[in-house]
């Protein structure tokens, strides 16, 4: 067993938790957040994505004992008093979201992106949504999602 | 107010889905809830002649086993022929088939329980190939039912031999497709809650079609309908294929609720749903066509075997659907197609968007475009002559005069948008003066029946409840699958009451609320489901009218408009009443403002013996063009552009009806030059979603949707279907741009880098060792890790001098590798430990420490100075998330022999720091790597650091070269680095190249370095390579099963990387 300390959505957590346990098992089974989504447990799809000290990862591929004095963002936080994001909102508009399952790991991606490089080139936005899959929307809906985004945020920026 | 039918409108369910807030199967938690697990089949064919569950169910938490005798109802389902068993009984039919489900307190523990649950068989040769499973002296997959063909269906119109007689060339070709798995994101999940009220049970989860479950579930159970209460979670994609399989979950998890009466959650990995779940039906069809020679048909004979696996399934009705369209949208005097659906002992197949489709579609638009070059005509001129017009008949007989008949103007649109017949001769043009990348333009056309047609019972129900305030339940029997039926069937309430969409509330159906609205399939959801919406929204206008009928001044319904939330005098727009009121209105009034809308599909029929009659009450029609780059060096196709004409009938949701198109072109792109699922003697190789490859957002780059719209009669507004035409097409026009890119044909699909190069979709062949599942763990998961953290590289050494630790860094590796291991595995985690987290540079070079990340070394600007083959390498391994974790120092460890990293840092002549708590010794990268997965580490060492040496002079020339299956997230198939330094003289004083996935080891090729040391760069010093380079594959890997492929395809990438050396260099 791991006495985990870190931070989920700025919150404090702490809790004893199996080694084997990854950080998705934690954050949708023992802190009930499941926005996360598993999908293929290997790190290849993406629908597990969450950001962790700034960067987007797949929390099925990160063990308890890596989460130890991090920082968690997952899908959950992007709402902020009941008003939606600008990536939230592009998703909508746009057409990015169907089934919705590979949503919360592309809203992350999105994010992280963003955050790091408020400007993104075409080619910038796939690599950073490369790892993650979408069979629904043929991805050009979620392309066009993170561009409109940047351009608000931009936008609002000034 | 404008009309809401056509508009871009925002999907109704969309604001839980961006929050995380839907709640999808696996979602779901119950009080006391047990877990689920299912023991599969080890062998693909097989009696069981002993099952032992003792072990398993003393495991503490177990609390209970199911077996086949448990079953209270019948043991057998199946939407026709019920030859399929939940729970087998004695005989195992392929790898998918669940022997035993075991409910525990965890998942671990039913998992655990289920590894210990032993079986032994007498096992039977697999039947595996689908022409040798139809000839007479093939093993019976069932010998119950006398025949491995378990349906036949023929068509005969006119008289192919005169009508062959009457051609002035008869041509005959065979074309082949594969398996295509759906790949939904969400695996599938199912919970079953005992319910005391009816003494059955309520059932959640990822259902497709939540009343064939709930008859699946009765009969196995031996329950009534209203016993079984289905409620659908949100739906993590589908496309087909969250049907039979999530009904025989359903069955395992209600068993499991019967014998504990706990709820119960039976949740699949990824691994799980790739074994057991049903697929696309791979086709073999053989086409006969007889023609003139100004290409107009005569006769076509069709004979299809479609391999339905171990069950039949949808077959009966996949293949009907082929035995309709088969001969595609043109029109034919002489027809005569016969399909046969098969059993083999390999995972069956079902139901999947395009059903029985996408297959037929390849091979007859492959046919137009072969037969058209035959004649020396243009692929849009074979099909203008032959082509469905207004009026044409169809193969069955069926006399299109009842709808537009549209397939030449979506032609011509798709045509116009994507120029198409400019952009042929372009192309033509081009790639005469190319040679390694050549461009490819092709289409495809096809004809498609809206709905069931006449395979089934075709109706559908929907509820409209208006409340005393005016709000608005809608109720469907139709299902919202992350499609957006939901919005689209609201929007269709909103218009026909005239009221905001937000007005609406659509409610998650339970099948105890509303009547069987049928299988949301077949692209029925908008046309059925919507007619059944206006029908029951019309009834409570009539109810509404006739309480405000004096206020308005009306005597008919027609008089009035409803519009902008008001009821209007048409004549008079003064009179009116808000809908608000007049709800209210009528609620007061004792008026029923709940309306069942009941659709009944027209007409249809069909002739079993001749295959004539009227299949569907309407079609649509599309054309899709496609553009393709190809490499003829190494097979890969870039699928470059999509134009996607659909004739829709009218369009209800904009933004739903392109993300319909953009969705399924990706889907039919994947089928025809990627996804493949491999399926070896039963056993299913591409068990997750590194083996078997779906488009990635790299994969796509533009898709142009051209939606047609001519409203039908039949259609809600007009509106027919949209869904499954857009996949059906794409894979075909794929095939004819890639033919016309080759200049030859191809027959079958995908069209993988083998199958293009080689002409056949090389496999690697298992060993019989192989060829079972047993032995190997059978859920993989992580269970059995311990780790510990050392606060320095110190305690880290020591730890592992005294006890073996396997070092975690990213894990990336480590992780994956660890789901599959049995045994404990000790873990000690290294990455944050500080002298393995720096780069550092010296005169001499620059030291990586072993727990730097691959993003940290992309981002430092020395390293891309300095190293750049490095940095593009790099910057090619796996996605962003697997750079942002894995490390330098796990790649080289690790010693995959796909590792990205390792071929540069041989090239750069890197030297690696091993360190032990009594040792550091230095070593070249080249010689620390022994093998595959091999490597020289010492049980108590770690890797620190990784030294790179800086290049002798200034001035490297550099190529790389990285060969994936797709256009990212790839495996590495194979890679070539090249560093290269010329003298003032031009001549070659240095150079490395280095190959990476070929050879045992990667290693720097020294043939082909000698060839080129001291000489200048040429055409013919370059061509010179080839020779040696080519003895040296041979010898070192010329007996493999990959040699084929690899040693051509790596010598001209080598040769590739080595011209583009020398065009820099001659640049500069």
């Amino acid at each position: 067993m791991i006495a985990l300390k870190f931070t989920v959505n700025q919150q404090d957590i702490e809790i004893t938790v199996p080694d084997s346990m990854r950080l998705l098992d934690i954050l949708r089974e023992e802190l009930n957040l499941t926005g996360t989504k598993e999908g293929c447990g290997i790190g290849e799809c993406g629908a597990c994505t969450v950001i962790m000290d700034g960067a987007a990862v797949n929390s099925c591929l990160i063990l308890a004992e890596q989460c130890q004095g991090s920082r968690v963002e997952t899908v959950e936080n992007l709402e902020k008093d009941k008003i939606l994001s600008q990536l939230q909102e592009a998703f909508l508009e746009n057409g990015a979201v169907q089934c919705g399952f590979c949503t919360p790991g592309m809203l992350m991606s999105a994010k992280a992106l963003l955050a790091q490089n408020p400007h993104p080139s075409l080619e910038e936005i796939k690599t950073a949504l490369e790892g993650n899959l979408c069979r629904c929307t043929g991805y050009v809906p979620i392309i066009e999602s993170v561009q409109k985004a940047a351009e608000k945020l931009g936008k609002d920026a000034k | 107010m404008n009309s809401i039918i056509g508009q871009k409108v925002k999907r109704i369910d969309g604001y839980e889905k961006v929050t995380g807030k839907a709640v999808y199967g696996d979602d779901l938690k119950f009080p006391g809830m047990l877990h689920a697990a299912v023991r599969y089949a080890d062998i693909p064919a097989g009696k069981i002649t002993r099952l032992e569950t003792d072990a398993a169910a003393n495991i503490p938490g177990v609390k209970a086993i199911a077996l086949h005798s448990d079953i209270p109802g019948s043991d057998k389902v199946g939407p026709i022929r019920q030859d399929y068993l939940p729970i087998v009984k004695d005989e195992v039919f392929f790898t998918g088939d669940v022997l035993a489900v075991v409910a525990a307190e965890t998942k671990e523990i039913a998992y655990q329980a289920t590894e210990a649950i032993q079986v032994t068989y007498e096992e039977f040769e697999p039947v595996c190939n689908l022409e040798e499973a139809v000839k007479p002296e093939s093993r019976l997959v069932h010998p119950e039912y006398k025949s491995n063909i378990m349906v036949h269906y023929p068509l005969i119109k006119g008289d192919i031999r005169k009508g062959f007689s009457e051609s002035d060339k008869v041509i005959e070709r065979t074309y082949r497709t594969g398996y295509q798995e759906h790949t939904y994101i969400e695996p599938e999940s199912v919970t079953a809650v005992p319910d005391p009220s009816t003494n059955g049970f309520k059932i959640y989860g990822s259902i497709q079609n939540p009343y064939t479950t709930r008859k699946v579930v009765a009969i196995f159970m031996g329950l009534k309908l209203n016993q079984v209460n289905v409620i659908q979670s949100t739906l993590g994609g589908s496309f087909g294929g969250k049907d039979d399989i999530v009904s025989n979950m359903a069955c395992r998890a209600a068993i499991l609720v019967y014998k504990t009466e706990k709820p119960v959650k039976l949740t699949y990995t990824r691994e799980n749903s790739m074994r057991e779940s049903y697929k696309r039906h791979p086709y073999i069809m053989k086409y006969k066509a007889g023609f003139t020679k100004t290409g107009k048909l005569k006769a076509m004979q069709i004979n299809i075997l479609a391999e339905c696996g171990a069950y039949s399934s949808q077959t009966f009705f996949v293949t009907w659907r082929s035995v309709v369209q088969a001969t595609g949208p043109y029109q034919i005097e002489n027809v005569q197609t016969d399909i046969k659906g098969v059993y083999t002992n390999k995972p069956y197949t079902a139901a999947f968007r395009g059903f029985g489709s996408p297959q037929i579609i390849f091979a007859q638009e492959s046919l137009m475009d072969e037969i058209a070059q035959i004649c020396g005509i243009s692929p849009i001129e074979i099909r203008k002559i032959n082509g469905y017009k207004q009026g044409s008949i169809t193969a069955s007989g069926q006399v299109l005069d009842q709808h537009k008949v549209s397939l030449q103007q979506v032609m011509q649109k798709a045509a116009h948008k994507a120029n198409f017949t400019p952009k042929y001769k372009q192309f033509q043009a081009k790639n005469k003066k190319t040679s390694r990348y050549k461009l490819g333009i092709g289409l495809a056309c096809s004809f498609r029946g809206c709905s069931l047609g006449a395979e089934g019972t075709d109706a559908s129900s929907a509820i409209v409840s208006v409340q005393a305030d005016g709000s608005v339940i809608l109720l469907s029997g139709v299902t919202e699958n992350g499609q957006g039926l939901r919005t689209t069937l609201s929007q269709i309430a909103a218009e026909i009451l005239g009221i905001d969409l937000n007005q609406i509330t659509f409610l998650q159906p339970q099948t105890s609320t509303i009547n069987d609205g049928g299988p949301t399939v077949a692209s029925r959801g908008t046309i059925v489901g919507g007619n059944a919406t206006i029908k029951a929204a019309n009834e409570i206008k009539k109810r509404i009218f006739s309480v405000i009928k004096d206020e308005l001044k009306v005597h008919k319904l027609e008089q009035t408009v409803w519009q902008n939330g008001n009821i209007f005098n048409k004549q008079d727009k003064k009179l009116s009443i808000n809908f608000n009121q007049a709800a209210e209105k009528a609620y007061f009034a004792g008026i029923n403002l709940s309306a069942y809308g009941w659709f009944k599909a027209p007409e249809v029929s069909w002739e079993e013996e001749t295959g004539q009659g009227i299949a569907y009450f309407t079609y649509v029609y599309g054309c899709q063009i496609v553009e393709v780059k190809l490499d003829t060096f190494t097979g890969k196709i870039s699928v470059e552009k999509i134009t996607a004409a659909h004739d829709v009938g009218k369009v209800i949701n904009r933004l739903g009806a392109e993300g319909q198109v953009y969705g399924g072109t990706t889907q039919g792109m994947g089928y025809g030059v990627m996804e493949d699922f491999d399926v070896q003697r039963g056993i299913v190789k591409s068990d997750n979603v590194d083996q078997y490859l779906i488009p990635t957002i790299k994969d796509i780059k533009e898709i142009q949707p051209v939606l047609v719209e001519n409203p039908d009669k039949y259609g809600p507004f007009g509106a027919k279907s949209i869904g499954e035409p857009t996949l059906e097409l794409t894979a075909a026009a794929t095939n004819n741009a890639y033919c016309m890119a080759s200049g030859q044909r191809s027959y079958r699909i995908p069209l993988t880098l083998e199958q293009v190069k080689l002409g056949k979709n090389l496999k690697k062949p298992v060993r019989q060792s192989e060829a079972s599942h047993s032995g190997k763990k059978l859920h993989p998961r992580l269970s059995n890790i311990k780790t510990i953290t050392p606060v320095n590289l110190a305690e880290a050494l020591r730890l592992i001098h005294k006890q073996k630790f396997q070092p975690l860094a990213g894990g990336t590796d480590v992780i994956v590798q660890a789901r599959k291991s049995n045994k404990t595995i000790k873990l000690m985690h290294i990455s944050k430990i500080e002298e393995l987290e720096k780069i550092e540079f010296s005169e001499t070079g620059c030291k990586i420490g072993a727990a730097v990340t691959f993003s940290q070394i992309l981002e430092n600007k020395k390293l891309q100075k300095h190293f750049p083959l490095l940095i593009k390498a790099c910057s090619l391994i796996g996605s962003t998330q697997i750079r942002n974790r894995a490390t330098i120092g796990g790649n080289i460890v690790n010693a995959a022999p796909c590792a990205d990293s390792v071929p540069p840092l041989i090239a750069y002549g890197a030297k690696l720091k091993l360190q032990s708590a009594q040792n550091t010794r230095e070593m070249l990268l080249a010689d620390f790597i022994k093998g595959s997965y091999n490597t020289q580490l010492l049980p108590d060492e770690l890797l620190t650091h990784i030294i790179v040496p800086k290049l002798p002079h200034p001035g490297y020339f550099y190529s790389y070269f990285q060969l994936g299956r797709r256009q990212a997230v790839n495996i590495t198939r194979m890679s070539v680095s090249v560093l290269v330094h010329l003298n003032e003289s031009g001549i070659v004083d240095d150079c490395r190249v280095v190959d990476g996935s070929l050879f045992k080891k990667p290693q720097r090729i020294k043939a082909v370095e000698e060839v080129l040391l001291k000489q200048k760069l040429s055409k013919d010093i370059i061509a010179a390579v080839e020779q040696p380079l080519s003895q040296k594959i041979e010898d070192e890997i010329g007996g493999r099963w990959s040699a084929e492929y690899k040693k051509p395809v790596f010598i001209d990438i080598c040769q590739d990387a080595l011209n583009d050396i020398w065009q820099q260099a001659r640049k500069k």
